[in-house]
């Protein structure tokens, strides 16, 4: 009898440090807003966000290809330690994108702040888009642009995100900042612990622009890095949807949070429509003295000036 | 007026009526309202080493309870700690029931002895503890010690006693209890973490 050698270690996959958006990913979250707005005390603000979510999944299967920075470029950012995605030049496809969303969106349904701002919009000429773009990447930003920053900032995301699904993974790589988007160098809106085979209970961060996610240890400040006094704050007695599914991951040695979402506790759960469901977990934490280090894009102008 | 950078990540009861949810003609009132109903609960999360045997895998450990003083802490969750290269988030049934080791009311906390002939366990110090295990293996090591084996080479053996080491011990302890055992003479040394 022939002898039959035997693996004892076959090849396990290995854990994917860099997950770029699904091509669906503006579509389960317009789902997860819609599911997250019954009996929700911002109910209507929810449902609008997820009229918002659809169009941007509309609008990002209506542009066939979205322009990725040219190779050279590319690699020259790869060489210098920066995202292959350029903030500072963005495509002009993005103003399409935006004006297909705000064509979608605007019916008699809408209040009269939101008609306005989307009317504002329609006709607003290039160059004015431009500058709320270039405001709102730049993050110092203006009180009463509240009201158009959040649709500017849905057709960049779709832009973004559109870009980085043409992607190759393996050509990501770590930057010296943990904190920042390895794929277009923006700060992250939530941290999301997921399931699956390979990277079941790994923590990602996810990118408030261009839905990229990138792996870093759990139990760790995703601001300073010091795994020393992280804590975890949860709502407490509510019932609601998303129950324990939503944390916020507070560090003292830096003062900072941001929100962590489990996907073992909800499967479904989005870190950017779970993220805006739970402000009063926000509203809290503030007051217990902590800053939040990642924006979520769609809301502007939460705070006290 | 203008926000800055950390402002424009900023989410407080506040300011929700100057933000978008406002501006857009939806109304912030009911959910400001609601937040005085919720209370925070608080965890902390930190990472350890399973303490049962020598694959010494990652954990997990959730506790309740701040560092203040009239706080009592409590650990409430362990988990397989899925960053650790060694188990990769995953325990054995023994580590999963860590918790329950931690806080079994079997669980010895503090030196106990039955004196020969008693059927009663008696707790005692530290250094009683110490001292006791001391005189015995002196004892023991008087009685039973080989400098000479049958040839007459010097061998300087302890045959009756034998240590086995813990795989939570870190190379400097292993260095020390090395030195420290092997110049009594202890022949049988072996450590958890030698699989």
């Amino acid at each position: 009898m022939q002898s039959q050698p035997i693996d004892f270690h076959p090849p396990s996959e290995e854990a994917a440090p860099y997950l770029l958006p699904a091509a669906d990913v503006f579509a389960g979250r317009a789902r997860r807003f819609e599911h997250l707005a019954c009996d929700h005390s911002l109910a209507e603000w929810l449902r609008f966000l997820a009229r918002l979510s659809q169009a941007q999944h509309d609008a990002l299967k209506a542009i066939p290809e979205f322009p990725l920075p040219e190779a050279q470029a590319r690699e020259l950012a790869r060489n210098h330690g920066m995202p292959p995605l350029n903030l500072g030049e963005r495509p002009a496809v993005w103003r399409d994108a935006l004006r297909q969303m705000l064509a979608a969106l605007d019916d008699e349904t809408l209040p009269e702040g939101a008609r306005a701002t989307l009317t504002g919009l329609q006709t607003a000429d290039d160059s004015r888009l431009e500058k709320l773009a270039a405001t709102l990447l730049e993050g110092e930003i203006s009180a009463d642009l509240a009201g158009e920053l959040p649709f500017i900032a849905a057709a960049l995301q779709v832009t973004y995100t559109g870009m980085a699904l043409r992607l190759d993974p393996a050509s990501l790589q770590k930057l010296d900042a943990p904190a920042v988007c390895p794929c277009c160098g923006s700060p992250a809106v939530a941290s999301v612990v997921r399931l699956g085979a390979a990277i079941n209970n790994l923590r990602y961060l996810h990118c408030s622009l261009c839905n990229t996610e990138w792996n870093v240890p759990r139990a760790t400040c995703t601001t300073c890095e010091d795994d020393k006094e992280i804590a975890l704050h949860e709502l407490e007695g509510t019932a609601g949807k998303n129950a324990g599914a939503v944390r916020a991951e507070t560090c003292d040695a830096c003062k900072s949070y941001l929100k962590i979402v489990y996907q073992d506790k909800d499967p479904n759960v989005d870190p950017v429509a779970d993220d805006l469901a739970t402000l009063a977990l926000d509203m809290l934490v503030d007051e217990a003295g902590y800053e939040r280090s990642g924006p979520n894009l769609l809301l502007i102008g939460a705070y006290s000036g | 007026m203008n926000m800055n950078r950390r402002q424009f990540f900023k989410v407080c009861s506040a300011g929700l009526t100057g933000s978008s949810i406002a501006v857009m003609g939806f109304s912030p009132t009911a959910a400001l309202a609601e937040v005085r109903t919720f209370k925070l609960a608080r965890a902390t999360e930190t990472r350890n080493i399973c303490p049962y045997c020598s694959v010494s895998c990652g954990v997990l450990i959730y506790s309740t309870g701040d560092k203040s003083k009239n706080s009592q802490s409590e650990i409430i969750h362990i988990e397989g700690d899925p960053d650790n290269p060694v188990n990769r988030g995953t325990l054995c049934p023994k580590g999963a029931g860590l918790r329950d080791m931690i806080q079994s009311k079997d669980r010895l906390k503090w030196p106990e002895v039955r004196e020969a002939g008693s059927s009663e366990w008696k707790r005692i110090s530290w250094n009683e503890a110490l001292d006791r295990i001391a005189k015995h293996m002196k004892a023991d090591r008087d009685a039973n010690f080989i400098a000479q084996n049958a040839d007459g080479l010097t061998v300087n053996r302890w045959p009756t006693m034998g240590a086995l080491v813990s795989s939570a011990s870190s190379n400097e302890a292993g260095y020390l209890t090395v030195k420290t055992l092997r110049g009594l003479g202890v022949t049988a040394l072996d450590t958890q973490a030698r699989i």
